[in-house]
């Protein structure tokens, strides 16, 4: 297992560093706040995190931590403007933001290295730390989807007038998409320029934001799961398909148009809507021959996830929670 | 008066291509994100056709059109209808247009930057040649003439059209409340695909005008031109065809001063620094109606 992941290193910090970027679009969009924001923070956040270990000469943490900092601040300043905004129209205001960073950055003289970029970002940062940190980002926004919070910026998501009826804060909930976007594509910007060591105006465009939602749209948009398995597919797939080769932003093209059309909910949309088939099929087949429905059997049944907390809203089974151990499971040992 | 002229070239430019992208946004709330890669492709199938055979001006254009109403075509009845016939509700549809537009764009693209190895490609191929005409001290292409002269007058065709015509007063009903129009013996679906068929054809006929102006462009050039559009229509109003008009050439305006003035590529910035302005200042455009949506 050491030896594959030694000699995978590279795919692996992309897994972790395209996960983070997933998810800093799909925070936003699960609480239906239409943003790609979490692109241009994750350019931002690059080059932040690069300047203050070439100028500051700050290690690996410190770097990450005020470049989180800077972007959930950037974050804020943008939802704060741009918040009142909706659908499309707040979509294409933060591909703009996303624009902006890169005319930025390409414009910058010799502080963003222009064209080339900056390189030489070299700190002590291992795929471990990388691991572990992507590992907490994860479990705070799988937390976030579960219980109170999650329930509201579900509201939110489905019916902002109905949700500030009921007593939520839609503005604070709103912002917040903002300001965790902002942060999660600055973890990701700033843990992929110190394993990479370098990062330019070609690393940033628009392209970046055609990537997480690949990932997201394919992978499943309303839950973390759904973003683990895209970004493991689409940072392992061309590994595997050697044939696709340069070909492979054609397939990939064909792959994202095929799940937007037909599987709006991504492969975890479909995984859930099987188990919960397969489920019903199965308590269908114990109903017939046993007509005894014992008060014990009877709700632990009805709820799918026995294992979580039973206080939280009907969560469905964890099929991307598997991919996610099994490379926890790879990283540990 | 160098400046004067190239901003309105330039600006014809953009009229044509984004008087298309209007006009499906405005009526049948489709915004196509394809629309960019429609536009290069359009140019990219011409550059092929050309490398075997020399055509004559009209030819090239008449291709790019062609291609690019086929392409739009394909798009609405490939992608967009299916994605409209699922969705749940008017949000989620045009969030998923936007998504599934921009999967599609990348098939294009990848396509023409696997032929081209991502290098710039021109229609230096055609019979036509680019002639320069002085006007006193100032200099003009006949493609230039020839694209000032063709964005305003399909602009006023599709300007009257949507106006006065019976089929125009159709499509604008859709773009109020869609349903009351069907239910009023409205055939959405065929005006749809008409409307998404010019829409294509104008992305075409930008593509050649502007691939001839400029000698090449890159396969990914149709990205940036797709957000300049989205600034364009938002500066004059969705749905608004003299808004999209004075979008146009104001844009164009500006960036022609901003290079003038400032040395590196800033000029891409503004127009993305005026998407934020006007959505801040004036959201409805500065020909825009109010906007009228139901919860």
């Amino acid at each position: 297992m050491i030896d594959f992941f030694n000699s995978n290193l590279v795919l692996v910090q992309a897994t972790l560093a395209g996960l983070v970027l997933a998810l800093s679009v799909q925070v936003p969009l699960r609480m239906g706040v239409f943003s790609f924001a979490g692109a241009g923070s994750y350019g931002l956040g690059g080059y932040a995190a690069a300047l203050l270990v070439i100028h500051l000469e700050l290690n690996a943490f410190e770097a990450i931590g005020l470049t989180m900092l800077i972007t959930a601040f950037v974050g804020l300043l943008l939802g704060l403007v741009i918040s009142r905004l909706n659908g499309l129209y707040l979509a294409m205001a933060t591909v703009a933001f996303d624009l902006i960073i890169s005319v930025v950055a390409i414009n910058g003289g010799t502080f963003t290295g222009e064209s080339t970029g900056l390189y030489g970002v070299i700190v002590d940062f291992t795929t471990t730390q990388m691991f572990i940190l992507t590992l907490v980002a994860l479990v705070l926004v799988a937390l976030s989807e579960r219980g109170r919070v999650g329930r509201r910026s579900q509201a939110v998501r489905d019916d902002q007038q109905l949700a500030a009826s009921a007593g939520v804060n839609v503005r604070r909930y709103r912002l917040m998409a903002f300001v965790v976007s902002g942060a999660l594509g600055g973890l990701a910007g700033a843990m992929n320029v110190m394993v990479r060591t370098t990062i330019g105006p070609l690393d940033i465009g628009f392209g970046l934001i055609v990537l997480a939602l690949t990932m997201i749209i394919v992978g499943g948009a309303m839950s973390w799961k759904g973003a683990v398995l895209g970004a493991i597919i689409f940072t392992w797939l061309p590994h595997f398909l050697d044939f696709i080769g340069e070909w492979q932003n054609l397939v990939y093209g064909i792959i994202v148009a095929l799940a937007a059309i037909f599987l709006p909910r991504g492969i975890h949309g479909v995984i859930v809507d099987i188990i919960r088939s397969v489920q019903r099929k199965r308590r269908g087949t114990l109903d017939k021959p046993a007509p005894d429905p014992s008060d014990d059997a009877g709700p632990e049944e009805l709820l799918p996830t026995s294992s979580g907390a039973p206080s939280s809203p009907p969560q469905q089974p964890v099929p991307g929670g598997a991919a996610a151990t099994q490379l926890a499971r790879g990283a540990k040992s | 008066m160098q400046e004067l002229l190239s901003a309105i070239s330039l600006g014809s430019i953009y009229l044509l291509f984004s008087l298309g992208m209007s006009l499906t946004w405005g009526t049948i709330d489709v915004l196509n994100f394809a629309h960019g890669a429609i536009f290069m492709f359009s140019t990219f199938c011409a550059y092929l056709i050309l490398g075997t055979t020399a055509l004559p001006f009209v030819a090239v254009l008449g291709i790019g059109v062609v291609v690019g109403a086929a392409l739009s075509l394909i798009i609405q009845i490939g992608a967009f209808e299916p994605i409209l016939k699922r969705a749940r509700n008017k949000r989620s549809a045009e969030m998923q247009i936007l998504i599934g537009g921009i999967g599609i764009a990348t098939i294009p693209l990848a396509i023409a930057q696997q032929h081209t190895k991502s290098n710039p490609f021109g229609l230096a191929g055609s019979s036509f040649h680019v002639t320069v005409w002085h006007l006193g001290s100032s200099r003009i292409t006949n493609v230039a003439v020839f694209t000032i002269f063709a964005g305003l007058v399909l602009w006023g065709v599709i300007a009257w059209w949507l106006r006065y015509s019976k089929q125009g007063l159709a499509l604008r009903s859709i773009g109020v409340d869609a349903e009351t129009a069907s239910l009023m013996g409205i055939n959405r679906r065929r005006l749809a695909l008409l409307t998404m068929a010019v829409s294509g054809g104008l992305a075409g006929l930008a593509g050649v005008l502007f691939t001839y102006s400029t000698s090449a462009i890159t396969p990914e050039s149709g990205d940036t031109l797709l957000i300049k559009a989205f600034a364009i229509i938002i500066l004059g109003g969705v749905g608004s065809m003299a808004g999209v008009i004075f979008g146009a050439y104001a844009l164009a305006a500006v960036e022609t001063v901003v290079l003038t003035y400032t040395s590196g590529s800033w000029v891409d910035a503004v127009a993305f620094g005026l998407i934020f302005l006007v959505l801040l200042a004036r959201p409805a455009g500065v020909f825009g109606r109010k906007e009228v949506r139901r919860a």
